[in-house]
């Protein structure tokens, strides 16, 4: 190798590190702060690696705290949204792709412009709503929230992938003795099927980290969910229990990380399918 | 063994009609071909006959049932795609056995019948593979072998071989033509290639703008076009069609086009005009003699190809294409002698396109194939 080339490549990697650490410090000073002792934390000068590394933090929370009520909460709460938004808007994406009927064209505009609101035009209705539905305080009045605002971009980017479904495929297992539907699961799905993980893994993500809905719609600890239920229990006017707070962000951290570990490469190319999916 | 019936059948998208009315009854264990250029309506036809599109108007029966309002699966038949349309996620084995997955027939039976799909189509080392492995032959084996595995009634096939190489296109029209006799099932096949449509087919259809032009034998097509589309369409290089007159002179039809005035046989027009006829009149290249006859022309251009070469000529301000050996030296400005086999001149009314031959003269052995 040329030195001149050598010592480019060098510089290209310091930079590259250098940012990727400045990106990565607050998640490892997430993790250092949450195995740190409580008499560290505010040490001056502080240090990176902890004299003593403790997981007393982790400890309390589960057992003190409600921390896993409100796990159990946003783990039903993302699971139920990802389900109704892949169902209605995997069969939704069918229809506008494959069928032609009047107002298809508008009715998907429609959708988009919903997404188009701002969130906050969108609570006190939405809210209004759940209490004369009488869901006011529960789960579900979150499930539906959040399918609101996910199952229009879910239906555009799951539209996009459909779209790149050859028509021929399907007409192919109809000739073949397949039913409509039955076409559409042997043929449609599987093909579609890095879309819909990816639509999922979207949906999944935004649900699990929302937290303004949460936060005015929901104010009981039976139905809070991490986000709301984390900040309600140790962030007070008075008092911020950072220990904890970083063992719960870890924690919250945990299953999104192991879902990215896994299906980042659908996720990858989730992204590039709005823009030039053919 | 199956008959296919189009009975008055339309069919609009919105405000476009694509076929405003077919009519075409094809017999059982025939080879037809629906030939015509692109955007004719040959596809749209093949694919309400798939069950792919619904009929506006009319009727559709496979043998003596009408089949309009059944699906695709409920037809009885298969189909090839021009795309091939093999399920990407699925082994060349689960392609094929699909059908017979979809129709029910018990597990413990497929994978003979696989088997003897993939023998026939030599397909027996690549039953593990993926489509993408495969090479575009092999892919177009596969879609055959997709839709001959279950014996349907009536076999479709759109285009299958327009993605090949010239090569592997001539080779597969083979084995097409071979497959037909051995099955003796009726094919329905969309094409725009008349060279395919000619060599395969038993009857062809020829069609612009969704109007059935002539539905007849290959040769029939070839040598008694029925009007002045088939005239033009049919054939490479296409025939000379030039506008010119007919007017009896003596009890025989003489032809006037540009300055060039020949004598027709007596019987060579299916009724006599009275007084001067428009007419449009079409040559075939290989019906224009060169080095003989009392006319002269001047030469364009010479296009040798090896075994012929294709001369444009000019005479009497009509511009002929000839087909000569390709042993003829001829040079661009040259004048010749030129003459045209005048029982072979095709006459079509100038303004319906209808042909006016009495045909007699025009009559050869027609080339036509009985496989069964």
């Amino acid at each position: 190798m040329m030195p001149a080339r050598r010592s480019t490549t060098i510089l290209a990697n310091l930079v590259t590190w250098g940012l990727v650490l400045l990106i990565s410090f607050p998640l490892i000073w997430m993790v250092v702060t949450s195995v740190r002792p409580q008499t560290e934390l505010f040490q001056i000068p502080p240090t990176v690696i902890p004299r003593a590394i403790t997981f007393e933090h982790y400890i309390k929370l589960l057992e003190e705290t409600p921390f896993l009520r409100y796990f159990m909460n946003s783990m039903i709460l993302a699971t139920s949204t990802t389900i109704v938004v892949i169902v209605v808007g995997t069969l939704g994406a069918y229809s506008l792709v494959r069928f032609s009927y009047r107002g298809r064209e508008t009715l998907a505009a429609l959708v988009l412009f919903t997404y188009l609101l701002p969130s906050v035009v969108l609570i006190i209705p939405l809210y209004l709503m759940m209490v004369k539905l009488g869901l006011a305080n529960t789960l579900t009045s979150l499930v539906i929230a959040y399918t609101t605002f996910a199952l229009p971009y879910a239906l555009w980017l799951l539209r996009s992938f459909m779209a790149g479904v050859p028509e021929d495929l399907e007409s192919a297992a109809l000739v073949d003795g397949a039913s409509r539907m039955g076409a559409f699961v042997d043929v449609i799905l599987p093909q579609a099927l890095p879309g819909i993980i990816s639509t999922a893994l979207f949906t999944f993500i935004l649900a699990w980290n929302e937290y303004l809905y949460a936060l005015v719609m929901v104010n009981s600890d039976q139905a809070r969910p991490l986000t709301t239920g984390v900040m309600n229990m140790l962030i007070t006017s008075f008092n911020i229990e950072w220990s904890l707070l970083m063992a719960a962000s870890v924690m919250m951290s945990i299953p999104l990380i192991i879902i990215f570990a896994f299906l980042q490469s659908y996720l990858t190319r989730g992204f590039g399918a709005g823009g030039v999916k053919g | 063994m199956v008959t296919v019936t189009f009975d008055k059948v339309r069919k609009a998208f919105g405000a476009t009609v694509a076929i405003p009315g077919l009519d075409l009854a094809i017999a059982s264990g025939e080879f037809v071909s629906l030939l015509g250029p692109s955007g004719c309506g040959k596809t749209t036809t093949l694919r309400m006959l798939a069950g792919l599109e619904q009929p506006t108007a009319g009727e559709i029966r496979i043998g003596e049932r009408t089949v309009n309002n059944l699906a695709p699966s409920e037809r009885d038949i298969a189909m090839v795609f021009q795309s091939y349309a093999l399920y990407p996620h699925m082994s060349v084995r689960e392609n094929i056995a699909y059908p017979l997955k979809k129709r029910g027939v018990p597990k413990a039976d497929r994978p003979a019948m696989v088997q003897a799909a993939a023998d026939l189509l030599q397909l027996g080392p690549l039953l593990d593979r993926k489509p993408r492995q495969l090479s575009g032959g092999q892919q177009q084996r596969v879609a055959l072998g997709r839709a001959l595995v279950r014996e349907p009634k009536v076999f479709l096939l759109d285009e299958p071989l327009s993605n090949l190489d010239a090569k592997l296109r001539a080779h597969m029209r083979a084995e097409l033509i071979e497959l037909h006799r051995r099955l003796g099932k009726t094919m329905v096949y969309v094409t725009h290639d008349q060279l395919e449509a000619m060599t395969m087919s038993t009857r062809i259809a020829v069609m612009q703008g969704g109007v059935l032009q002539q539905f007849a034998m290959p040769g029939e097509i070839y040598h008694r076009p029925a009007n002045t589309f088939v005239a033009g369409f049919i054939g490479t290089p296409s025939m000379t069609l030039a506008d010119g007159e007919i007017a009896m002179d003596q009890g025989r039809p003489v032809l006037k086009l540009g300055t060039l005035s020949l004598e027709l046989p007596s019987d060579h027009l299916s009724d006599r005009p009275d007084g001067t006829r428009r007419v449009t009149v079409a040559v075939r290249p290989e019906d224009i003699i060169i080095g003989t006859g009392s006319f002269r022309a001047n030469v364009r251009l010479v296009e040798p190809t090896g075994h012929e070469s294709i001369v444009l000529v000019n005479a009497g301000d009509v511009g002929f294409t000839v087909r000569v050996a390709g042993d003829t030296v001829l040079k661009a400005g040259e004048t010749i002698p030129l003459d045209l086999r005048r029982e072979r001149i095709h006459v079509f009314d100038r303004e319906t396109g209808r042909r006016l031959n009495a045909d007699r003269a025009a009559a050869t052995a027609d080339s036509v194939r009985s496989r069964a």
